[in-house]
């Protein structure tokens, strides 16, 4: 006669697990959204910093982006997009990736193409790298803010289990 | 902190020596220490710039650790970059294998240049 083995509470430890794995993922989205609003934040005072020139002559073959130029950067501002889900991992981006068109000088011109051609120059324009400077001067920040709030999250979270 | 500092300078250093060097098409690459004092009349160009220091600071006011970043840019009206690309790439990979990327790369219409820009950071 084949013994039987009964556990008491497997329906509830099984259950905590799953919320557990479920709090986690909640507390990783929350910590990164927190991160990625420090960058936007970080980046968008970098935008505030673009030098312009009015006019667009150019002196020693450059010339510096116009005010119209950095007002559309400005309006645009970093987006941060939307969570991509990868097994256990999360990732996101901020940038201008899907800033859309402006009117520029008449013509409709690709945001991202005039970001990009004030943050990295080109051979009539200095570049101004605020989105890279800004990445770098966010990112302890950022992951200080995320640990935080990852912990705070996942200490609400387990007092909740614990009450299973 | 110093380590990284002196990887930075040495790159920077070869960079600079490269675009001055032989080239591989007799083509010489005029070096600008600013961007705002030159526009080389040349078919190809390089452009070396030391873009920031960057380092998270403590409540003390000091700082934990340092980076430095920089950036190469060639304009060249040949689509393949006249040879400088694998030896900027070369010279990136000796002094930091793992701390440089392409950015970008795009095609000015108004000038008809393409243009890279390689980033590269060494943190200590």
């Amino acid at each position: 006669m084949p013994y039987e083995l009964k556990v008491d509470g497997m329906k509830e430890i099984s259950e905590a697990l799953d919320k557990l794995a479920d709090g986690a993922t909640k507390a990783a989205s929350a910590a990164l959204y927190e991160g990625a609003g420090i960058m936007a934040d970080e980046i968008r005072k970098g935008a505030d910093s673009i030098r312009t020139e009015p006019f667009q002559y150019t002196m020693n073959g450059k010339r510096l982006p116009s005010p119209e130029e950095k007002e559309i950067v400005m309006k645009a501002s970093a987006g941060i997009a939307k969570f991509n889900k990868n097994g256990t991992e999360i990732d996101t981006s901020v940038g201008f990736r899907n800033a859309g068109y402006a009117e520029l000088a008449g013509k409709q011109v690709p945001i991202p193409l005039i970001v990009n051609s004030i943050n990295s120059g080109t051979s009539f324009m200095p570049k101004q790298p605020f989105v890279r400077q800004a990445a770098a001067k966010a990112a302890p920040k950022a992951m200080k803010a995320m640990i935080e709030k990852i912990e705070t999250a996942l200490d609400v979270h387990l007092k909740e289990i614990n009450k299973i | 902190m110093a380590e990284a500092q002196t990887t930075y300078d040495s790159l920077v250093a070869a960079l600079k020596a490269l675009t001055q060097g032989e080239s591989p098409n007799t083509v010489t690459l005029p070096v600008a220490e600013n961007i705002w004092l030159t526009r080389p009349d040349a078919e190809s160009y390089g452009v070396v710039s030391q873009d920031f220091e960057a380092g998270a600071i403590r409540a003390e006011n000091v700082k934990q650790d340092e980076a430095f970043e920089g950036s190469f840019d060639l304009f060249s009206l040949a689509k393949d970059g006249a040879g400088w690309i694998p030896l900027i790439r070369n010279t990136l990979t000796t002094y930091c294998g793992g701390c440089w990327s392409l950015n970008s790369h795009v095609y000015e219409r108004d000038t008809r240049l393409f243009h890279w820009e390689w980033t590269f950071q060494t943190e200590g």
